[in-house]
């Protein structure tokens, strides 16, 4: 072997991950920066940070479960709507006068996971290639929401006696305007699930496996992995993490509206691909996804704080999308 | 004689590597130049920078004389430099004229000339010799063989002076392979200049001109004729001599370890039964489309018998699918790493480890120890390098494979099951290779291999079957087996169809 050879395996050793990785957490930090070059008052306070972190737990839980279904080289497109039926799911399963969070929480996320058993279920046993599955359940879930309550929102605040004011701890409105230590509830349940995540993929047989089946789903059967049931796992658990997440948008805004989670999808996958986590499949990483659910949180807070229209917004998330993916092309070969 | 190409000190550098490192090559017309050179000696990168797949760093290709377009395929077309890559790149879906005339297709005014391109079609098969493949089929009911010349005809569609041929004889059997050389003969009676890339050193006496040899990235010797002596192509090649090719025979045991009981899923397998016992290695030969891959599919559980019993150990698998065989001690090398045994961009630990994870997983895994193991089992097959870090697309064939054979170590597999072990591999590999094989044996093992080279199953296995037709039709003992003898059983009685669907 040449000492030019070795040179390279040498440089393979650095994981291009690893570098995404890191590229993307300065990212992070300059985004603030510049934020807080650009609006001294307002950007780099206490409230607007707790206020990003909020509104970015409910993208970032969806993300993390798409994050296990890219790594399968599959794709979800049914989140958005998904959030937005469960929670009307749950809302009319209490009722305009119910007391109950824990009905709620355990509705709507129930009713997730259905819908996310559906998708799993056309996808691992009835072979439906995943971005058509996924997009007929797109329209279902929408579908669901506006007829489940006559398209209307159903109001949750019954719950916290008809306000928002000092929900109890570990009830509904809790979990989206409580707080611990000045943090907010939403933003522990997101960085727990990113944990969980990260230990499950990274830690665990099941998560090989995950991305083994992303990487070559020949060779992972030959080698003996269950591909169907890991494929099938990876719809349910994306469900199962948007009702988590119609949970938290929900307590957040106090009612459940069938027109809620709208381009969530959008936002989550985009999140994770410019993360680093390959939509071929093969290479997944939960530390790319935070960090992307972080980066987009930025912007947005920032675009909105310049007084940048919902419209510019949605074209710039559009275009960063594709440029992450421009960018992870494979490389040429030799 | 005319120089059809002419390579100067060409330099390609990726990021970090230096593939070629100044390569000088010269075709004559009507010339079979061969090319030889262990895996990742720059053979391919060298061919892509002609056909303008790649885009030299610096040097020098001239085509007639006048300088190639660098990095511009259509272009390197157009003057007529065709390739034919090793993974034929055909569309099954599209007639045999179709794909002869993808992309130029004959045309009167918007439309497509369909008359003149069945015609033509046919006059570039019959020029080939092989106006037996009809025009209208579908490529993808084409036997390999038969795709192949369809690829070449497509090559010709165009007014071709040099023709690359990447390891076309990989996916042939020797039948086949003669009925190529004819095609390539008729080619140079045409003033074509034919690069020939193959690892089988037989053959370069079989149809080469003359040879040149790269190593790491470098010409070692070029334009050196065809008749040079085995030994000193080899040693150019690895740099060093090769001792001994086939270490020696495994004797075997009664112990009956794997017992196949009339398995059948028709067309390809039809009721066959065999036995490997411990300590043996088994080979199981025949030419492209007997059955061999397919059987050995069967027993893996890939593909769900219509009838029969694969037993493992004296227990009948209770059911055909890869967990369950692999549960009771079976394992499988298969025939195309890349794409059926590897994660390539996983590294060499998880690749070995990833069919027996539970053996490191409690509620986690245990990441080190998993490393530490992988790592055991990479030194114990001499895998360069040994890092159980070290992504597996960046190994050689050679050590792609021992990291497939390191996972079924590791698993402590009863039988394994290997489907052309050497396919793609270095001669200094190939002779690793087999002795690992026979060490496996020898260790009590039972080992199944599938092999289109003949010569090497005569000269590693115990016992030999030869399957023709989905049929074993002979087995022959290790030790009186020849390469003659067993393609005298191999090959059918009558000559083969083109088309694959013919055989049912």
């Amino acid at each position: 072997m040449t000492e030019a050879v070795r040179g390279s395996a040498l440089a393979q050793r650095v994981k291009t991950l690893e570098l995404q990785e890191y590229a993307l957490a300065i990212v992070v930090v300059l985004l603030f920066v510049v934020g807080a070059i650009l609006k001294p008052d307002t950007f780099p306070t206490i409230d607007n940070v707790r206020n990003m972190l909020t509104q970015a737990s409910v993208v970032g839980v969806l993300a993390i479960g798409m994050t296990f279904v890219i790594a399968t080289a599959g794709i979800d497109l049914s989140v958005g709507s998904v959030v937005a039926a469960a929670g009307v799911f749950g809302g009319i399963l209490v009722g305009s006068d119910g007391t109950s969070s824990l009905l709620f929480i355990a509705g709507t996320i129930g009713f997730a996971l259905l819908l996310g058993t559906v998708n799993a279920t056309a996808i691992a046993f009835g072979r439906v290639v995943p971005f058509i599955a996924t997009l007929a359940m797109f329209s279902i879930a929408r579908g669901l929401a506006l007829l489940l309550n006559d398209q209307l929102p159903v109001n949750l605040l019954d719950l916290n006696g008809g306000s928002f004011g000092n929900p109890r701890a570990f009830s509904l409105l809790w979990f989206g305007n409580g707080r611990i230590f000045g943090i907010p509830a939403s933003v522990y349940i997101f960085i727990a699930i990113a944990v969980a995540g990260w230990i499950v993929l990274n830690r665990t047989r099941y998560g090989r496996f995950v991305v083994a089946v992303g990487g070559n789903r020949e060779a992972a059967r030959i080698a003996g992995v269950p591909v169907r049931r890991i494929i099938f796992s990876v719809y349910v658990l994306s469900g199962l993490l948007a009702g988590v997440a119609a949970v938290l948008l929900c307590a957040r805004l106090g009612s459940a509206s069938p027109v809620s989670g709208n381009l969530y999808e959008l936002d989550a996958i985009g999140a994770v691909v410019i993360g680093g986590t390959s939509l071929a499949g093969g290479r997944a990483t939960i530390v790319g996804t935070f960090l992307g659910v972080l980066t987009f949180a930025l912007i947005f807070s920032l675009m909105t704080q310049l007084n940048l229209s919902t419209e510019v917004q949605q074209v710039t998330k559009g275009l960063i999308v594709l440029g992450a993916v421009l960018l992870q092309r494979p490389e040429a070969r030799y | 004689m005319t120089k059809v190409l002419e390579v100067r000190n060409v330099v390609k550098e990726f990021p970090g590597v230096k593939a070629l490192q100044g390569v000088d090559l010269d075709v004559l017309e009507a010339e079979v130049h061969c090319l030889l050179g262990p895996n990742g000696a720059g053979k391919s990168t060298l061919i892509k920078c002609v056909s303008g797949a790649l885009e030299p760093t610096s040097g020098e290709i001239l085509f007639m004389g006048e300088p190639l377009p660098a990095g511009d395929p259509a272009g390197s077309l157009k003057r007529g430099v065709a390739t034919i890559y090793q993974e034929l790149d055909l569309v099954p879906e599209l007639s045999v004229a179709e794909s002869i005339f993808l992309a130029h297709e004959p045309r009167r005014g918007p439309l497509l000339n369909l008359d003149r391109m069945y015609r033509e079609s046919e006059a570039l098969l019959a020029r080939l010799g092989h106006d037996s493949i009809p025009v209208r089929a579908k490529v993808g009911r084409l036997r390999p063989a038969a795709q192949q010349i369809v690829s070449i005809a497509r090559a010709l569609s165009g007014n071709v002076r040099l023709l690359i041929m990447d390891e076309p004889s990989a996916i042939l059997d020797d039948a086949e392979v003669t009925t190529l050389f004819e095609v390539v003969r008729r080619l140079t009676a045409e003033n074509v200049g034919v690069v020939y890339i193959s690892h089988r050193l037989d053959e370069i006496r079989r149809i080469g001109d003359r040879v040149t040899v790269l190593a790491d990235g470098r010409t070692t010797a070029t334009g050196l004729p065809a008749t040079t002596p085995t030994d000193q192509l080899v040693e150019l090649m690895v740099g060093r001599k090769v001792d001994q090719l086939y270490p020696e025979r495994p004797v075997g045991t009664d112990r009956v370890l794997l017992e196949v009981r009339d398995a059948r899923r028709l067309p390809a397998v039809r009721g066959v039964s065999l036995q490997v016992h411990a300590g043996e290695v088994v080979g199981l030969g025949g030419l492209v489309g007997s059955g061999r891959t397919e059987l050995l599919n069967l027993i893996y559980g890939l593909d769900q018998p219509d009838e029969g019993e694969v037993v493992v150990e004296g227990k009948p698998l209770r059911s055909h699918r890869p967990r369950q065989a692999i549960r009771q001690g079976l394992g499988l090398a298969p025939e195309d790493r890349k794409s059926q045994a590897l994660v390539l961009d996983w590294s060499q630990t998880k690749n070995v480890t990833i069919a027996d994870l539970s053996r490191f997983s409690r509620v986690l895994l245990k990441i080190r120890e998993e490393r530490e193991r992988a790592r055991e089992q990479l030194r114990a097959l001499n895998t360069v390098p040994d890092d159980p870090d070290r992504i597996v697309r960046l190994l050689s064939g050679g050590n792609q494979q021992k990291v497939v054979l390191a996972r079924w170590l590791l698993h402590e597999c009863r039988v394994l099951l290997l489907d052309e072990p050497t396919r793609g591999v270095d001669i200094a590999t190939k002779a690793e290779i087999y002795r690992i094989i026979s060490d496996l044996a020898q260790s009590g093992l039972g080992v199944l291999v599938v092999s289109s080279e003949l010569e090497e199953l005569a000269h590693i296995c115990t016992r030999v079957l030869v399957m023709r037709e989905g049929e074993l039709v002979a087995e022959v003992a290790g030790k009186d087996a020849t390469e003659r003898e067993l393609l005298r059983h191999a090959v059918a009685p009558t000559d083969a169809p083109v088309l694959a669907e013919e055989v049912v």
